[in-house]
């Protein structure tokens, strides 16, 4: 990355020394985990820290299956792309309008969409369910994509308004000249334009409805239509569950996160910067 | 929000594309938080009738040892705060110098943010406990166990380090690096040529020039310790042990959920709603200030 630098070679080697072990510090509770996850019952509480004696898959069998993680694998893959879908049309609309139209109580109501986008779930959670009852959407995959989409929007919508409010005003100056309507000014000119950061939003909203827990504990009860994260927030509290299969749970709740990195890692860093509100 | 060009004005057009979202908020955002208001002043189950008794929820509240302990707890995480811009600068400083393997490093330290609160939370349920790895690694080393979900003053302090230092990291790491790379090369060119060691060059260049971000990070933080601690919480120590690990937003899920005091539990969320007003007044004038 650099050529110069004030480091001596002494203070290199302390550097690097230093950030080993905070990566072998903060990879140990992960080896904990996939270590644990293949023992079997019995080795775990005699060998909890070795490697496996002869590593068995038990665990994942019956974590997958009778812990029905794959089922839940399956429900997350289902509710959260609809619910991004959603989001994504959402934000953009509103982020156009924020960024690019010119209304009464623009920026008071964009400073409300602001504060909203920090409310704390707990403080929503009671009157959230209720509602969601009352629109007979309990126990309905429609239902937690509704709580969700609404709940993450305003902070969506922010990262979209800054970027639009950015874009020279002219291309909007330009299309209306022409005559072309608002809708069309959005879908053939500003959403092309805005791809990179309507990625970056898809990806936030994925990581933030895939990782949600309190809409979905209180909107999804019943067990068949949970969400894997809900599944292993449910797993974490079964009384007696042993270790080794909970670990397998987690490791089969890890695969999607991590082939979303694998695939995204662009759009990911592109989303800290954008979404931490771009100092 | 820069463009204000004259006064004329676009019409319906606007609302119409603001329309769905206004219409989620206002049902989704707005009614509960106005319904939590006027709750906080009833005695209610969460369903049936509700009883109006106007401040006894608040007075309640006030004489309540688990409410205080929620507040101590939330202030306690705050305190971690600065220990956690100090110690995401001074690794980013450490990436920004090139070191080897700088972008393994940030990859692996970003990981907790990729897998979130439920998993990391859960993850440490196993990590922590007597039977842990850390506990077996510390017990061969001096030969006794940290019960550090056990102990009330470790618990708490286990779920402030983790989530507020560490948890952070990795996302601040790319934070901090992308606002350092915008500062001008000329300037730590210069510093190096004026002899300015390392932690001169990281404190006289790189922190004065990326203010605003260390600013923005600092209101995050706010944020994460007020408004999104619950799932790391509740899969973690499950706000044991006792009511130790209890933070505003814990206390109201505890309060609501599963002694059915929605009542009694709107009056938490109402000091929590005016905390969260606080932080939001705090962001909006950083903005302002940065625009200027």
């Amino acid at each position: 990355m650099k050529k110069v630098s004030p480091f001596s070679p002494t203070a290199r080697i302390l550097v690097q020394i230093v950030m080993i072990i905070l990566v072998v510090a903060s990879l140990l509770p992960l080896y904990n985990v996939i270590s644990a996850s293949l023992k079997s019952i019995d080795e775990y509480p005699t060998n909890p820290v070795l490697l496996p004696k002869a590593p068995i898959f038990d665990n994942y069998k019956y974590a997958a299956f009778a812990g029905h993680l794959i089922r839940f694998t399956v429900n997350s893959l289902i509710y959260v792309p609809v619910g991004v879908a959603l989001y994504v049309v959402i934000c953009l609309m509103a982020g156009y309008a924020f960024g690019k139209m010119r209304f009464a109580f623009r920026r008071s109501i964009f400073l409300l969409v602001l504060f909203m986008s920090i409310f704390p779930q707990l403080l929503l959670a009671t009157q959230v369910s209720k509602l969601i009852s009352l629109m007979h959407l309990t126990n309905t995959g429609l239902g937690v994509i509704l709580s969700w989409v609404a709940y993450f929007s305003p902070f969506g919508t922010y990262i979209m308004t800054t970027y639009f409010a950015d874009m020279p005003y002219e291309l909007v100056e330009a299309a209306r000249i022409d005559g072309a309507s608002q809708v069309r000014i959005l879908v053939s000119i500003m959403a092309p334009l805005a791809l990179p950061m309507i990625a970056t939003i898809a990806i936030i909203g994925f990581q933030s409805m895939w990782n949600e827990l309190p809409f979905s504990m209180l909107i999804l009860q019943q067990e068949s239509l949970r969400t894997v994260t809900l599944g292993i927030a449910v797993l974490r509290g079964e009384y007696g569950l042993r270790v080794p299969i909970l670990s397998a749970a987690l490791v089969i709740a890890m695969i999607v996160p991590l082939l979303i990195f694998l695939l995204f890692q662009r759009y990911i860093t592109l989303g800290v910067t954008a979404g931490a509100m771009k100092g | 929000m820069h463009n204000r060009r004259g006064f004329e004005r676009d019409g319906a057009a606007p609302y119409v594309f603001l329309a769905p979202l206004l219409v989620l908020l206002a049902a989704f955002m707005i009614y509960p938080v106005v319904m939590n208001i006027i709750t906080s002043f009833t005695e209610w189950k969460g369903y049936g009738p509700w009883k109006w008794i106007w401040l006894a929820n608040y007075k309640t509240m006030i004489a309540d040892e688990e409410f205080w302990t929620s507040i101590k707890n939330t202030a306690l995480m705050v305190l971690y705060i600065p220990l956690s811009t100090i110690v995401t600068l001074l690794i980013t400083a450490f990436l920004r110098e090139g070191i080897r393997g700088w972008k393994v490093y940030r990859a692996i330290l970003y990981i907790p943010n990729l897998l979130g609160y439920v998993l990391m939370g859960v993850i440490f349920s196993i990590y922590l406990r007597d039977d842990g790895v850390l506990n077996m690694a510390i017990k061969r080393l001096t030969g006794s166990t940290i019960h550090f979900l056990i102990t009330p003053v470790l618990a708490i302090n286990a779920v402030g380090f983790l989530l507020v230092v560490f948890l952070h990291l990795g996302f601040g790491l790319i934070y901090f690096l992308a606002a350092m790379n915008g500062i001008d090369k000329s300037i730590y060119e210069a510093a190096l040529i004026d002899g300015a060691g390392f932690w001169r060059t990281l404190f006289k260049v790189s922190i004065p020039s990326i203010r605003f971000s260390v600013e923005f990070w600092v209101v995050f933080s706010f944020i994460e310790v007020f408004a999104r601690m619950f799932s790391f919480i509740h899969t973690l120590t499950q706000g044991g042990p006792g009511y130790s690990t209890f933070t505003l937003e814990y206390g109201i899920f505890i309060q609501a959920f599963s002694k059915f005091k929605v009542g009694y539990s709107s009056a938490w969320s109402v000091v929590l709603f005016l905390f969260c007003a606080m932080i939001s007044i705090a962001q909006i004038r950083l903005m302002k200030r940065r625009d200027e």
